[in-house]
């Protein structure tokens, strides 16, 4: 065998290796039982101090890297289940190690304000006290992070605590660099913490803030929830005046059609008002009540 | 003395042309294909955070990659020569044990050098990949990168110390462990006090100060959040490597000196 002869045959060995092995390990992807949910959420091996500890001068890379595993923990989830859900109501998909994944990262980097955010939304629909506890973790670490005294004053929003609430912004609204809206924020919780225009105000602020993609997406969602509850109002009242003066409820949007083009709501061709995400809203005629379409990406909850 | 420094600049030379041909420097090519494909997958995962990751990765890597050439060159310096036997031509001239030392010391520090002025220029550029422009984040990236070139520095003074009477595996192990316990230096402190035993206290009081302080140059953390340390605190800082460094090498001529080669 001369050596031209030696080069081929271990170039078309190395070939057909290669193949070998792409098509071998796509046999065996096939083939591998689902991940049980118990190895998927097992019990992180480092507590947050140890890790610490552990991390020697890289403790910011360890963070980065407890971080976007949260991310992935949490995507990988959502993708699972497959279905329409909100960043802040993620509550089915028993994220056990969420809470630990962002505290470890919070511990290895006190001053990483993200994964503080993202306790703050993500975590008070599985473990609210977990989210309170990190976000405060963060003020201790960060006294002078006024965006932290919004995301705790968001979380005791959400749980109808305005009191508390009001109490977090007014401090957050006396740290320097605080924008002005932080000590509006105060005045609304303690006069309307449950109105609509107050989530409306804390969705316009958190999208306006956030710098993490998925949040914003959320913010904006909820938003879209909001104009699309004020729509819903408002086509109810065009309804109702529509019973009053024919008699019964209109058996298809047809009908209110020229009404509907005079408050100027978007229409498709089959003259069905449009939600926020472009999707029909669904006429009841039999209860004379509006409701989100199939299509829709608006969030129920 | 004029005759010394030239001496010692000529063993320097020499033994970064050795590093080169030794291909030390090719860690930068994984540097730079690390830091390529964090710049252009990170934004996918970090979830907006690229230009804390770019840094943190690059000031890490720039560390890690550091210390094993560090170790793993640091404790070759000396062995090679004499397992080459080229130890007994260099000594046949008028050249100085503690001559030898310095200028392999100086050969390698320059090479460390070069190696973290090419992953600073890395991380700058991969900064202004990310952020599309101007980043404030490249202005204080650069103190933090002179903060790890002392920490090298140091390293590669203990490394050397080992070296110039242990085996290279014994001389890496040591060197690796002189790190770890670097970095663990506040916790040597707390132990220093909070020992029951006068004894226990004592020891952990003399190892704490012997060892080197290693987590005093670790500012990759407050770098990729905007923060840069006080020029104080690096001249500070400079001046604890400085004088740890001459104790080190004080120390391994010492020992060195004692050495026969015959």
């Amino acid at each position: 065998m001369n050596d031209r002869t030696k080069t081929l045959s271990l170039v078309l060995v190395i070939v057909i290796g290669i193949i070998a092995t792409v098509l071998l390990a796509r046999f065996v992807d096939a083939r591998r039982p689902a991940v049980d949910v118990s190895v998927t959420d097992e019990s992180l091996y480092l507590n947050a101090k140890t890790a610490r500890r552990m991390s020697l001068g890289f403790n910011g890379l360890a963070a980065d890297w407890y971080w976007m595993r949260s991310l992935q923990y949490v995507g990988r989830k959502i993708i699972n289940q497959g279905e329409n859900v909100a960043l802040d109501d993620l509550s089915q998909l028993n994220l056990t190690l969420l809470a630990p994944l962002l505290e470890n990262a919070t511990t290895l980097d006190p001053e990483f304000l993200d994964p503080y955010e993202y306790a703050a939304v993500v975590l008070p629909a599985i473990d609210v006290k977990e989210a309170i506890r990190i976000t405060r973790k963060g003020i201790e670490a960060n006294p002078t992070a006024w965006r932290l005294y919004q995301h705790l004053g968001y979380i005791h929003w959400q749980q109808r605590d305005y009191a508390a609430a009001a109490e977090v912004y007014s401090r957050g609204a006396e740290l320097p660099g605080a924008p002005v809206w932080m000590e509006a924020m105060k005045a609304r919780m303690a006069a309307e913490g449950g109105s609509r225009s107050t989530a409306r105000e804390i969705y316009t602020r958190m999208s306006e803030q956030s710098t993490d993609e998925k949040v914003k997406d959320m913010a904006q969602r909820r938003l879209m929830q909001l104009d699309s509850l004020d729509e819903r109002d408002g086509l109810h009242k065009l309804l109702l005046a529509y019973q009053t003066r024919v008699g019964r409820c209109p058996a298809n949007w047809r009908e209110i059609e020229p009404v509907l083009r005079t408050v100027r709501a978007p229409v498709n061709a089959s003259g069905a008002p449009l939600d926020p995400s472009g999707a029909p809203y669904v006429l009841r005629s039999d209860t004379c009540e509006v409701t989100l379409g199939q299509q829709s990406r608006i969030i129920i909850k | 003395m004029d005759r010394t420094l030239f001496r010692i600049i000529a063993i320097a030379r020499n033994a970064f042309r050795e590093a080169v041909r030794d291909r030390v420097l090719y860690n930068l090519v994984l540097f730079v294909l690390l830091l390529t494909a964090a710049a252009i997958f990170i934004g996918e995962l970090s979830g907006g955070q690229e230009r804390k990751i770019i840094v943190d990765l690059g000031l890490s890597a720039m560390l890690l990659f550091g210390v094993f050439i560090a170790i793993f060159v640091g404790v070759g310096l000396v062995y090679k020569e004499i397992e080459r036997r080229t130890i007994y031509a260099i000594f046949a001239k008028p050249v100085g044990r503690g001559e030898f030392l310095v200028g392999k010391y100086l050969g390698l520090c320059l090479t460390l050098f070069v190696n973290v002025v090419v992953m600073g220029l890395g991380v700058s550029l991969a900064l202004l990949y990310v952020s599309r422009g101007w980043d404030p984040l490249i202005v204080n990236l650069w103190p933090a990168v002179l903060l790890i070139y002392l920490e090298l520095m140091i390293v590669t003074g203990v490394a050397l110390l080992f070296s110039s009477f242990s085996s290279p595996a014994l001389s890496a192990l040591l060197t690796f462990f002189v790190f770890i316990i670097g970095h663990f230096s506040a916790d040597l402190k707390s132990l220093s006090v909070s020992m029951g035993s006068t004894a226990a206290r004592w020891l952990f009081a003399g190892l704490y100060y012997l060892l080197p302080n290693l987590a005093n140059y670790s500012f990759i953390t407050p770098t990729a959040h905007g923060h840069a340390p006080s020029a104080g605190f690096i001249a500070a800082t400079a001046a604890y490597a400085l004088v740890y460094i001459t104790v080190i090498l004080a120390m391994a001529t010492l020992v060195f000196s004692r050495r026969n080669f015959k």
